[in-house]
């Protein structure tokens, strides 16, 4: 589903991303950790080229997503985002945030978009908030909005960068739970995280990032149990 | 023998002045009309990525802030005709020099607007697949337009009261016609009173209206 290859990112002299490989099959969870300024976000940002590459190749769905032929608004609709922020629209209820992308981009009827919207917002568990307006929901409800405003696009692929970081801990609970649920029906899911009970009991791999590269891949029991590299050792003792 | 105001004089005055009036608000209102579409197309030209663009938007808001209205007014008027070898009506080249004018501030209420949105906006907008175009039109548009509204109000009084400069070209508005009435009867005190009450009230007419508005769109976030 995504193939990365000799990904390198740098932002003026600094060099964030130091040659990337991975490779993501569909279907499968990956969760990312690692420290800050280890270039996870950016790694996820690259994929839906909200960050340009510097150089290397990456490839989505058999897209060379660098490629000038390549429809960049079209492979965007197919891999969802989820931000740290929301970034919910203010001006448009829960219910518009989420059928502007088939409106607009998928130039479905607005009857359609706002069955799409509903079938959703009943997914996500709030259906009673359609006609809310962002700053009249928890972040936790916000992220859940959020979370159904990129799945409106049928994506093929959901990116999520630290999707609980900005939420107060007891509405974690709810957004996480949404995932799970995603997860189960099959979705392709990155996600930058440091919900490590996430991580255990959803992903199918877990990275860790460090300094612009990956220093280790392994299945979350092995990840987390019998970590090899000293960086993970490190960095896991002291966020467990 | 002390000054004696006339409240007669006022009486007189006010159905001439009113004739004035039309022609101010009409200046004003074609002015900003114009002045908005130019600004918004400068102010949008400002914030592109295209150098062109950037330069282009760029040279007209520096050589409008630049340099006088008084004088914009009279190259509009007297000079542009010489060297075109055509004659432009006062009112039209009133109109022109009020919307060039007002433009470039616009411009910048515009830029500093749709700087202001967060980033984390248009990016949610172009990765559900919108275009750059729809992200500016749907989401940050939108959102951009309600800051403007102060400002842009602040530039509204400000054109509407500069319309008064158009004086020097001959443009029969409020200002102009008190003028003519002076010239008459002699009773400045009485006639530039009655002027500056006429556009006090038009002024804060106007602030009224933006407040209004402001106040509606403040319903929802």
């Amino acid at each position: 589903m995504i193939k990365i290859k000799e990904l390198h990112k740098s932002f003026g002299p600094l060099e964030v991303l130091k040659g990337i490989d991975l490779h993501i099959k569909p279907g499968e969870v990956v969760v990312i950790i690692g420290p800050s300024g280890s270039g996870k976000s950016t790694l996820l940002r690259c994929i839906n080229r909200l960050e340009e590459t510097t150089s290397g190749t990456i490839i989505v769905d058999g897209y060379d997503i660098n490629d000038t032929s390549t429809n960049i608004n079209f492979i965007r609709s197919e891999t969802g985002m989820v931000f740290q922020q929301f970034n919910l629209f203010p001006h448009m209820t829960a219910l518009r945030n989420v059928t502007l992308g088939p409106v607009k981009v998928r130039k479905v009827s607005r009857t359609e978009a706002n069955k799409i919207g509903m079938e959703l917002l009943v997914r996500v568990g709030l259906e009673d908030k359609a006609n809310a307006y962002p700053d009249q929901l928890s972040g936790g409800q916000k992220q859940r909005v959020a979370i159904a405003r990129s799945l409106a696009l049928n994506p093929k692929v959901m990116l999520f960068d630290e999707p609980t970081s900005a939420l107060d801990p007891e509405l974690v609970g709810e957004v996480l739970e949404v995932m799970k649920t995603l997860a189960t029906d099959g979705m392709t899911m990155v996600v930058v995280s440091h919900e490590m009970g996430f991580a255990r009991e959803v992903a199918d791999r877990a990275i860790f990032m460090d300094d612009g590269v990956v220093v280790e891949e392994n299945t979350p029991e092995t990840f987390f149990m019998r970590p090899q590299n000293e960086r993970t050792k490190a960095f896991l003792r002291m966020v467990l | 023998m002390g000054f004696q105001f006339k409240y007669s004089v006022v009486w007189e005055s006010v159905p001439i002045l009113l004739v004035g009036v039309k022609l101010t608000l009409l200046l004003t209102f074609f002015g900003l009309l114009i002045g908005f579409f130019l600004g918004t197309a400068a102010g949008l030209g400002k914030t592109s990525r295209s150098r062109i663009l950037n330069k282009i938007a760029g040279f007209y808001i520096e050589s409008i802030r630049g340099t006088p209205l008084m004088v914009q007014v009279m190259f509009i008027y007297f000079g542009l005709p010489m060297a075109l070898n055509t004659r432009i009506p006062p009112l039209v080249a009133g109109a022109v020099a009020i919307a060039l004018n007002s433009g470039a501030y616009i411009a910048e209420i515009v830029r500093g607007a749709i700087q202001s949105i967060d980033k984390g906006q248009t990016e949610a907008g172009r990765s559900i697949g919108l275009t750059r175009f729809q992200a500016l039109l749907y989401v940050i548009w939108p959102q951009a337009f309600k800051r403007m509204i102060p400002p842009l109000g602040n530039q509204f009084i400000i054109s509407l009261k500069d319309t008064s400069l158009l004086v020097v070209i001959g443009v029969g508005e409020l200002t102009r016609t008190g003028q003519e009435i002076i010239a008459v009867n002699f009773r400045a005190f009485e006639v530039w009173t009655s002027v500056a009450l006429i556009y006090l009230v038009m002024t804060l007419s106007l602030s009224k209206v933006l407040s209004f508005t402001e106040k509606k769109l403040e319903i929802r976030a």
